[in-house]
């Protein structure tokens, strides 16, 4: 299902947390609401879930107007950054809660709450409580409860902030898969830019309550509108005074290029990350692969001249 | 065992049996000295069963009243602040901060035949002070911050998040209230309903003073304990004194359990 957000604006009490925003997420897409904290993109999800009011613009689902309509009319599954499990109940009765709200007959609702198991992989699961599952589970428990009742918009709130790196690695691509294999219209927030372009085929970055662009991973990443999105996505330096992305730069012969002082060097696996200085002062760093660094064979101290690469389109 | 653990010990074993200790067993040691057969004499006095039952339906009105409207203004403070729950927030704190006397005093000035609101009710025919009415309104008064003062900061913690996740799922109000919220302060609720049942059937001062302490009529068990005493009818009073204990003892039991139920409960948060 297809959302579209126009002009909508909210207000908390005379703070402007959402200023005109407008937007349109295409029909099975995965959307990431990307931005640092504070720039309302949370807010902006509670309004799209309906929980939440807001104070002007509309919202429509495939051309339904739905902005005065509750929550719990609007079939959209939602799901929160703690997953808000429902403590008092076992796992297989939170998955089967919007089921018997829909009073579905009791043999139906078994099976389908069995197959939401078996899809997160909680089977061996549910009749344990939420306090005895780990980060991922709870994560996992609450998507199949937002699945229950095959909502046309998924709306996840930085899903995967409250876990532990490895977990969260797994989680990312498994969720990913899901949402391809189900096909359902998502959403997701995120404030880290390098999950956003893993996981969404769509990014939408907000920042102070405006959406700044909206668009692919690879065309922000290449043509971002501004600089805010630019220094968002991924790291920048400069070059003879231009931003550029440290990847761009690259060491060349003496004389072709910018002459600069290497001051440091330093190793982070496959990335190197060279620090250095111009004539001018002005401290830039340039983004090696480990294999790069070895052959130059690069020293604290030596000159070194650099160019923007060619695929960059970087003046140098 | 160091010294210091030692001597911390005994002064808090010490002071505990001073102050609470030494006067129980004194006041079972009373009530049982001509033995249990006296006792259960003492017990069928005309007068204490009428207090015993007057007790019983005062706790009976007031309580449930109490537990609906502290849940249901727990909710509302928490759930749907404004400057109007800030003020009820406040306002429900002043009966813990005033003496039951004065709130039986000022019961009786609003209330009786002659006061404010008294006159008015008089011509309908209904008489508040000096009878029932008059007894449970004293009561609710006094315990009426018992239940959402337990159940605000448990709500608070929650969050909404499990209420807001459920309406996303198609569930309405009424029944968010009763498959989550309710069932998230359970325990908490029944903290203060064992502490709300303990004030009401507690109570002497505000209750002495708008019941008119008639006996056989409006005197509660705590007030005919007093009157015994009073009219040195010395052995009635402490068996009275001992029913009351003993009803202590079974609620702060019940206490002990709804507290480690909410401990443990809490343990789960996050």
């Amino acid at each position: 299902m297809s959302i579209l957000l126009s002009g909508v604006t909210k207000y908390f009490g005379r703070d402007l947390v959402l200023d005109d925003v407008s937007d349109e997420v295409p029909q099975g897409s995965l959307t990431a609401l990307l931005g640092p904290s504070g720039s309302g993109k949370s807010t902006l999800l509670r309004i799209i879930a309906g929980l939440e009011p807001l104070n002007k613009g509309h919202i429509e689902l495939d051309g339904r107007d739905v902005t005065n309509v509750p929550a719990r009319d609007r079939h959209i599954g939602f799901c929160f950054q703690d997953y808000a499990p429902f403590r008092q109940m076992t796992v297989f009765d939170n998955v089967a809660y919007g089921l018997k709200v829909q009073r579905v007959p009791k043999a139906q609702m078994r099976q389908e709450v069995d197959d939401l198991l078996h899809l997160v992989r909680l089977e061996a699961f549910a009749d344990r409580y939420p306090r005895q599952l780990s980060g991922g589970q709870r994560q996992r428990m609450a998507l199949a409860r937002a699945l229950a009742i095959k909502p046309d918009v998924l709306l996840l709130d930085e899903p995967f902030a409250a876990l532990d790196a490895q977990v969260r690695g797994e989680l990312r691509s498994w969720v990913r898969s899901l949402q391809r294999d189900l096909g359902v219209t998502t959403i997701l927030v995120t404030h880290d830019q390098a999950e956003a372009m893993e996981i969404a085929d769509r990014l939408v970055i907000l920042n102070e309550g405006r959406i700044e662009q909206a668009g692919t991973p690879d065309v922000m990443y290449d043509k971002p509108a501004n600089d805010f999105v630019q220094g968002f996505l991924g790291p920048i330096t400069t070059l003879n005074g231009v931003a550029c992305r440290p990847h761009d730069i690259e060491l060349c012969q003496p004389g072709l290029g910018v002459s600069a002082t290497v001051t440091d060097v330093v190793r982070l696996g496959f990335e190197v990350r060279v620090v250095v200085v111009d004539s001018e002062n002005t401290s830039s760093w340039v983004q090696l692969t480990h294999d790069e660094a070895q052959r130059l064979n690069l020293v604290v101290g030596e000159h070194v001249s650099l160019r923007a690469r060619m695929s960059a389109g970087v003046p140098a | 065992m160091t010294r210091s653990t030692l001597t911390l010990r005994t002064l808090v074993i010490g002071y505990v049996g001073l102050l609470v200790g030494l006067p129980l067993v004194f006041v079972f040691q009373q009530a049982f000295i001509h033995g249990l057969g006296a006792f259960w004499t003492a017990m069928r006095d005309q007068g204490m069963d009428h207090a015993i039952f007057l007790t019983a339906l005062v706790a009976l009105v007031a309580v449930p009243l109490n537990v609906i409207f502290g849940v249901g203004a727990s909710l509302w403070i928490v759930r749907h602040p404004s400057r109007f729950t800030r003020v009820l927030d406040t306002i429900i704190d002043v009966p813990l901060a005033i003496s039951p006397i004065i709130v039986g005093l000022v019961l009786e000035l609003v209330y009786a035949q002659g006061g404010w609101f008294g006159s008015t009710l008089a011509k309908l025919g209904w008489q508040i002070m000096f009878s029932f009415p008059g007894i449970v309104m004293a009561s609710i008064f006094v315990s009426l911050p018992l239940v959402s003062r337990q159940v605000i900061p448990l709500l608070r913690e929650l969050g909404d998040h499990q209420e807001k996740t459920a309406s996303t799922l198609g569930a309405g109000p009424i029944r968010i209230f009763f498959t989550i919220t309710l069932r998230s302060i359970t325990w908490a609720t029944a903290y203060g309903v064992s502490l709300t049942l303990a004030r009401v059937i507690g109570e002497y001062g505000a209750v002495l003073i708008v019941s008119g302490n008639i006996a056989l009529v409006t005197q509660t068990l705590t007030l005919d304990i007093g009157a015994n005493f009073d009219n040195f009818n010395t052995y009635q009073g402490f068996v009275g004194a001992v029913l009351l204990a003993l009803t202590s003892i079974v609620l702060l039991l019940i206490l002990g359990v709804a507290r480690h139920r909410e401990r443990k409960r809490n343990e789960y948060l996050a």
